[in-house]
């Protein structure tokens, strides 16, 4: 699949039919990748597609100017199909490079389950539906469950549903319901406590917004943080504000995010961001039917009216 | 060298240097509809006697609750019964400084900065050039000339702003059309149907007035477009880049180089600044400004 | 005179001893990252991985409290927060202690600020060595060395079960002379911590060439289309700014409620676009720019000032990067230029 993806994307640039390639390449510590972006077709030999691949490209989409070629898993598919559905992604602007997904590991998992820090773990392999962890000349194996990101379990679209090149055979949903065990235990939770929980996990909030930056949904070119009249947040990280923060972008993603878990994975401080994400998704499943990205066609949730919505909250 | 040392405010509050001095607006001149210059003077008498500081200096002005920002003392230090700055309203802080009626009280750190080097400008012929509410750092170094006439030569002054509801000092321009001394040149990108006086951008101005480089300074102040059309011109009369002098402007927090967001490479307006001339203005390493 | 040492088993008494004095804080694992957290009377078992959240959070907090205002009609006062106490900061790498004694510069130039450096003044350092270095450390490229410190009071080194204590200052000299509990350190104890130094310096395998670097970088200062390919992939949050240990940029806000309010000073970061943003033009409103001057702020225009590195090569920026963006790749690969650029 990696061979045939450099192919085509060289292919693309010598044909001018882009401007740019967006892709991952293999990163600067083990176990990572990180996005490569350019215009130059001898790059495209450094593509990779392997278990690492976490990032979300799309979010680059509204960054670049020029025709694009993209990389995309099933979350990436979705998120360009939301964007162009509000209008930030013209689609004959870009050309999707759709990889069939087997799910991202996730290292915080594996260092848990190992006791190990990534820098002493000699290799991480994926083998179907396992993970085979190799340290002190040791392996170890894993489950997919254990060792993939929740919210690649959960993911209802590994293979992406919109794109102009398929670079694999399409993969199933792992749709493991451990993925949504933290949700669930979590809303089990009496509200005082619950309440005292997020007060603890959001005291170590440094509002870096990494997860609003990485996340595709958020685009605005002035975010409402940044407004100082008036001044909606405190520009500082207290732990009320910190809150604050989050309800409100979590309200201005909604119908827009596919939880694609990149803001929980992006912090650098362990906040579980992805219940208040993945919260905000299951209410706007629930109460709309609506699921962002899986319908290029769809308008976007948010922003039209339809006759047969709910008045019963005018007064 | 063409501008003065630095050296550390010694007016701290408490000891603390982040700490304001409380001062009390004693009068406020609108001087367009969104620009008020402001009038104050310290709560504490003994700090209101010694409290000094040179043209081109600037304060830390706060409306507690609301923040801080830097504002130009815009009065002279020959005048000193009370202290002056002007206001454009812009902003959060300014909009709540817009606000404050006489008797209010504020605070005030200060004063930093550097200061126009009046070694350098004795002897020289002056021409100052300002834009809109540029005139207000300009204005502290004018009054200080005037007042102290025999330590310098000619004075031009041009002058101009985009509308004549625009001009602010109004009072001040008037002075000094009336100052034997002084050649005062005001202009108006665009007129109304009153207006009897020039048109035209202050660079174009500029050159048609062409004052002479010969011994000469110019200390020009204004919106950023304004100043880079004036170098050209200046440039072409002869002056060269030491002869040209100007304040920078950046977006400041604590006034005193310690927050890091008023660098222009490794020089910091706040403490460097904002007086420059043109020459050190070009030897940055960086290309920020 | 020899060197004391220390079972791992008796720091809990030895920083009960200390606590009387001091607010003592110690490296701790909560929710999966390492931060100095207030001692909880607990064992200690000092965490290998550095700290996510740095030291420099005890000297120049995420969120601090500079002064509170009463409103009295029309009338404000003034007033001081209270005194936050000593603090001995005990499990502290030397690449923290080191970034502390270079933002110090910046806090004693021109003003002294009064905040960070009376909580400097008034604290004690004691520092561990680094076993195990990780994979994005780079210290030594850095004159650090991963064991080694002169900016701490006492400096420990792990031989085993125990920790061999050097005294640095005089400061930890007075400190050890007080304690109870400490062992004379042997010969073998000696002989095991210099092994141990020499191995752990031995495996920082990262560098990075420092050799002329402020004239590099500034003679490819204006090489837009080098910076805009650097910065491609910078999402411009503020990971690496607030989370690295040499970065001391801040913002001043107040609040105000009814009659009373604060004015607060809170850590800000270069890669945010409103940074520099004035009300007609924002001069590093491009992305190009503002990771330029992190990169030139830290090992250009900040040695031009103070004559040091602003960058201790802990790591951290590396390795929690959502991008995974590398300063040591950024700085390996300068465009050569033969003249400075303008």
């Amino acid at each position: 699949m990696e061979q045939k993806l450099r192919n085509e994307a060289r292919a693309l640039l010598e044909q001018g039919k882009i401007d740019w390639i967006i892709g991952f390449e293999v990163g600067s510590l083990k176990f990572t990748t990180t996005p490569l972006i350019t215009k130059d077709k001898s790059d495209t030999e450094r593509l990779v597609i392997n278990p690492f691949i976490a990032n979300n490209l799309a979010n680059f989409l509204t960054q670049i100017k020029g025709r694009v070629g993209i990389v995309a898993k099933g979350c990436e598919s979705r998120s360009i199909v939301s964007l162009i559905q509000d209008n930030k992604v013209v689609r004959e602007n870009v050309v999707i490079l759709g990889v069939p997904c087997t799910g991202v590991i996730d290292l915080s998992k594996v260092e848990k389950l190992v006791g190990k820090d990534r820098d002493e773990l000699d290799d991480i392999v994926r083998e179907r539906d396992k993970v085979i962890i190799k340290v002190n000349g040791k392996k170890k194996e894993l489950s997919t469950t254990q060792a993939l990101f929740d919210h690649c379990l959960a993911c209802e679209l590994p293979t992406p549903r919109e794109y102009d090149i398929l670079l694999g055979e399409p993969t199933p949903p792992i749709a493991n319901p451990a993925a949504q065990e933290s949700i669930k235990k979590l809303k089990q939770v009496a509200p005082e406590q619950r309440w005292a929980s997020w007060e603890k996990e959001l005291s170590r909030c440094i509002r870096c917004y990494a997860c609003r930056n990485v996340c595709p949904a958020c685009f605005c070119q002035r975010c409402f943080v940044e407004e100082t009249e008036p001044q909606w947040v405190l520009p500082a990280p207290r732990w009320q504000d910190n809150l604050i923060f989050q309800i409100i972008r979590n309200i201005h993603v909604a119908g827009r995010c596919t939880d694609c878990g990149e803001c929980e994975r992006a912090c650098p401080v362990n906040i579980p961001l992805r219940s208040l994400t993945r919260g905000m998704y299951d209410i706007v499943g629930e109460l709309f039917q609506f699921k962002a990205g899986l319908d290029k066609d769809a308008l976007p949730l948010m922003t039209h009216y339809e006759e047969k919505e709910a008045e019963d909250f005018f007064r | 060298m063409t501008t003065t040392n630095i050296s550390p405010s010694k007016f701290l509050a408490q000891d603390n240097v982040y700490l304001p001095h409380i001062v009390v607006i004693e009068k406020i001149i609108e001087e367009t509809p969104n620009i008020r210059t402001l009038h104050f003077n310290f709560k504490d008498k003994k700090l209101q006697k010694e409290f000094s500081f040179e043209s081109g200096q600037f304060g830390e002005y706060s409306v507690f609750g609301i923040g801080e920002a830097p504002f130009c003392i815009s009065s002279s230090p020959t005048r000193r019964d009370h202290l002056e700055f002007a206001v454009q309203r812009v902003g959060r802080v300014t909009n709540a400084l817009h606000r404050l009626g006489v008797g209010a009280e504020i605070g005030f750190r200060g004063p930093y900065g550097n200061s126009f080097p009046l070694d350098y400008l004795g002897g020289k012929n002056l021409v100052f050039v300002g834009g809109g509410i540029g005139l207000a750092p300009l204005r502290s170094l004018i009054w200080n000339v005037i007042d102290n006439k025999d330590k310098y030569k000619n004075i031009d002054i041009i002058y101009g702003a985009r509308t004549p509801a625009d001009l602010c000092f109004k009072y001040d321009l008037d002075s000094w059309s009336k100052n034997k001394t002084v050649n005062m040149v005001t202009t108006v990108d665009r007129g109304d149907e009153s207006w009897t006086g020039k048109t035209g951008v202050v660079p174009k101005i500029l050159e048609e007035v062409a004052p002479s480089a010969k011994n000469a300074a110019a200390i020009v102040c204004g919106p950023p477009i304004m100043i880079r059309f004036t170098f050209p011109v200046l440039t072409k009369l002869g002056f060269t880049p030491e002869q040209m002098l100007t304040t920078l402007e950046k977006r400041m927090k604590c006034g005193i180089g310690k927050c890091g967001r008023c660098n222009i490479g490794n020089i910091f307006v706040c403490r460097d600044g904002p007086v420059f001339s043109y020459a050190q203005i070009k030897s940055f390493v960086s290309s920020e400004y | 005179m020899a060197n004391k040492k220390i079972s791992k088993k008796d720091i809990a008494k030895l920083l009960n001893q200390w606590s009387r004095e001091f607010a003592v804080f110690v490296p701790s694992k909560e929710s999966g990252i390492a931060t100095m957290a207030r001692w909880d009377g607990k064992d200690v078992t000092l965490d290998w991985y550095r700290n996510t959240v740095i030291p420099k959070a005890n000297f120049l907090p995420a969120m601090e409290e500079m002064f509170r205002f009463q409103k009295d009609k029309e009338s404000y006062n003034i007033e001081l927060p209270p005194d936050g106490g000593k603090q001995l900061i005990f499990g502290i790498r030397p690449c923290d202690a080191r970034a502390l004694a270079i933002i110090d510069a910046n806090f004693k130039n021109l003003y002294q600020d009064p905040y960070y450096l009376s909580r400097r003044d008034s604290a004690v350092l004691i520092g561990v060595g680094c076993i195990n270095p990780s994979e994005s450390c780079f210290c030594t490229s850095l004159g650090i060395s991963p064991t080694e410190s002169k900016d701490v009071d006492l400096m420990l080194t792990d031989i085993g079960d125990q920790f061999l204590i050097e005294e640095v200052t005089d400061k930890g000299k007075k400190l050890i002379a007080k304690a109870s509990g400490l062992g004379e350190a042997t010969k073998e104890d000696e002989t095991r911590a210099k092994e141990m130094k020499e191995t752990s310096y031995n495996k920082v395998t990262r560098k990075i060439n420092t050799e002329g670097i402020v004239e590099r970088l500034i003679a490819c200062f204006d090489d837009q289309d080098f910076w805009e390919k650097i910065a491609a992939k910078c999402i411009s949050c503020g990971i690496c700014t607030l989370l690295c240990p040499t970065c001391y940029c801040f913002d001043i806000n107040d609040e105000l409620t009814k009659q009373q309010g604060t004015r607060f000073r809170s850590l800000d970061s270069c890669a945010f676009p409103v940074y520099t943003k004035m009300p007609m033009e924002n001069p590093r409103a491009e992305k190009w720019k503002r990771v330029r001057q992190k990169v030139c702020h830290k090992y250009g225009f900040f040695p031009m000032s103070f004559n040091a590195i602003a960058c201790t090569g802990c790591g951290r920026c590396i390795r929690l990067c959502p991008v995974n963006w590398d300063i040591t790749q950024v700085l390996n690969n300068l465009p050569v230029k033969t003249e400075v650029g303008k």
